[in-house]
């Protein structure tokens, strides 16, 4: 499936820690055979706070990636520890736009089990890899699959996402393979 | 959610509506925005939406105007309603109207995954009633047969009733009633429904011709008899045999379907032995046939004969509540047929068409939807779509009878052709003896 040009960029966006940047760079370098590079991390996105939700706005940070280009990478995908919204939904584990360069992940959400306890950082690091594929995968025109052994399945909430696989299902496998190729062509 | 849907998102607020478009098109639904009520109007008139989601707080026309329009003009359209001020008064309100579900601003993402969930759910429910009903009207009512007024649902009644007998029957209407269509319900509810229907229209054919038609003929009994040719009395046996136009048949031919009716055997024409048939006879006409019995011109024991069940099919003037049903499935047919998406008449087009005299009856109205849908540049047909028939002669004091209608036709034509009945009757698609006999019906003369 490697057959991209650029490679994939993941940048922390204030404070992450590196494990997490890595692991993610590994889940998308491991289950989607691109090539990936972590990107030294940006400055904490004040600009995008809302102080009425106290949380930060995913489309203004992606607005944000858009000026800055980011022109040596496919696709970039930034990382952060903070609690994301748009403005109509409560929050979200990330966002990313259909068939678009950008994409966010969250690990403000990561962190507690369904039940509230709280979650062993290898199952934080597990799901935030989990939403980065999710998100990419929308990067590369994937929509959200029917099929609940996919990882293009929605994820409503924690326990939906510890239900999702990692790995595609095979009618978006190949929809990716295909992609790929055409994009390669 | 695994089905594909066509959705609006009407929000003044540009940051909703985008988030919501994207977030639709992770789902690969054909997404559209409006930034507000009238411009969510105007898309709907150019095409139709499954779905939309509507805010209740806009400037101008709020959601609850555009929920009360939509369900109105667009009732096929599902609508949820979005409020930053959930209140339960107006969710009750807008469920009230007819709005499938409502979301409280910020909403949890698996909350509008529900929703759609569960319209995806109400979308199938839908459908599925749609096709049963569909089976059932097929069960229960008759195809392209179309009428929901007391008249129509006496003749509804009628027909699986009589379909049981052999009894010979006379439909009596006028042209463009759906004669030939009661005739083939009434037949296919018959046990001679497995056996053919054989329709011939007696106005179109010369005497000869339709002697040789029906009894058949040996070969060489005349020119061009190159070979022998059973009679559809007898290649119908066992179905129905449906002649058209029975007033126009000779006095001579009434005579020999009259034998045959009583008899139940035909001689073909040349041949001298008798063949056995069985078929069901339903005649038809426009005509008075009670004043061809008294001028002499039709048989008063083949009247009787032909007649043991009369069905008299209303012209449409006399069920206009008809006509937005007839327009409705005339618009699906058409629809289906040009594949345009044109679904919709507005009021005052289905004014016009409600007041219009229709005398060329439920042929005509389909001609004119036919011609409206493949003319329209919008899925809305409106009055200007129908401007063709407000050019149609404004009506007389004194309604014209259709029999005087087509005596003024025959002799303006016979006129602008300076009585050349071979170029009269090619311009009126008749042949040249059924042009001499309605001259001679309607007293026709040459004006000085």
């Amino acid at each position: 499936m490697s057959s991209q040009k650029k490679p994939v960029g993941v940048v922390p966006l204030g404070d992450v820690s590196e494990i997490a940047s890595k692991v993610i760079a590994a889940h998308i370098s491991g289950y989607f055979n691109l090539s990936v590079q972590i990107l030294p991390p940006l400055e904490h996105p004040e600009y995008a706070f809302d102080e009425r939700r106290f949380q930060y706005n995913a489309g203004i940070i992606l607005k944000a990636f858009e000026s800055m280009r980011f022109k040596d990478y496919e696709k970039v995908i930034g990382v952060l520890n903070m609690d994301l919204f748009v403005p109509i939904f409560t929050h979200v584990f990330g966002e990313a736009k259909q068939g678009g360069k950008f994409a966010l992940v969250s690990l403000f959400r990561m962190g507690k089990n369904p039940d509230g306890s709280p979650s062993p950082s290898s199952l934080i690091f597990e799901r935030s890899a989990k939403v980065a594929l999710h998100e990419l995968g929308h990067l590369f025109n994937l929509l959200h699959c029917r099929e609940k052994k996919c990882l293009m399945h929605f994820s409503g909430g924690i326990q939906d996402l510890d239900e999702t696989p990692t790995y595609l299902c095979r009618y978006c496998s190949t929809f990716l393979k295909d992609h790929l190729l055409g994009q390669s062509e | 959610m695994d089905e594909k849907m066509s959705i609006m998102v009407v929000d003044d607020e540009e940051i909703v509506r985008e988030s919501l478009f994207h977030w639709f098109k992770k789902y690969g639904h054909a997404v559209e925005t409006a930034s507000s009520g009238f411009e969510a109007l105007d898309k709907l008139e150019k095409r139709p939406f499954q779905l939309l989601f509507v805010d209740i707080k806009m400037p101008g026309m709020d959601g609850i105007e555009l929920l009360e329009k939509v369900k109105t003009e667009y009732p096929d359209s599902m609508v949820v309603i979005i409020t930053a001020y959930g209140s339960i008064e107006s969710a009750v309100k807008a469920m009230r109207i007819g709005a499938s579900d409502y979301l409280l601003k910020p909403f949890k993402p698996d909350q509008l995954s529900l929703v759609m969930e569960r319209i995806s759910h109400q979308k199938r429910l839908l459908f599925e009633h749609d096709y049963l009903k569909g089976r059932l009207e097929k069960i229960t009512r008759f195809d392209n047969i179309i009428g929901q007024s007391p008249a129509m649902e006496h003749i509804f009644t009628l027909i699986p009733e009589v379909a049981q007998s052999d009894s010979s029957i006379l439909l009596l209407g006028e042209t463009g009633t759906g004669k030939e269509l009661v005739a083939k319900a009434i037949h296919a509810k018959s046990r001679r429904a497995h056996l053919p229907f054989i329709a011939i229209n007696c106005g179109a054919l010369s005497d000869t011709l339709l002697e040789s038609e029906l009894f058949g003929h040996q070969k060489g009994v005349f020119t061009g008899a190159t070979h022998a040719r059973k009679g559809f009395l007898e290649v119908v046996s066992g179905g129905t045999l449906f002649l058209d136009e029975i007033g126009e048949i000779s006095p001579k031919m009434q005579i020999d379907l009259l034998r045959v009716l009583e008899e139940k055997k035909i001689t073909s024409i040349g041949s001298r032995k008798p063949v056995d048939v069985d078929f069901r006879l339903i005649s038809a006409t426009s005509q008075d046939l009670g004043k061809g019995i008294t001028d002499g011109s039709f048989r008063e024991d083949f009247f009787y004969r032909i007649n043991v069940i009369m069905i008299d099919i209303p012209p449409l003037k006399k069920r206009k509540e008809d006509i937005p049903l007839l327009i409705h499935h005339f618009l699906k047919k058409y629809g289906h047929e040009t594949t345009k998406q044109v679904d919709r008449v507005t009021r005052d087009a289905m004014e016009l068409l409600k007041r219009y005299n229709w005398p060329g009856n439920v042929r005509e109205l389909e001609n004119a939807v036919e011609r409206a849908v493949v003319l329209s540049q919008s899925r809305t047909l409106g009055i200007k779509d129908f401007a063709f028939l407000r050019s149609s002669p404004a009506p007389l004091s004194r309604p014209l009878s259709l029999q005087e209608v087509e005596k003024q036709h025959i002799q303006q034509i016979l006129e602008e052709y300076n009585w050349n009945v071979t170029q009269a009757s090619k311009a009126l698609e008749i042949n040249r003896v059924t042009l001499h006999k309605k001259i001679k019906r309607f007293n026709l003369e040459r004006r000085v």
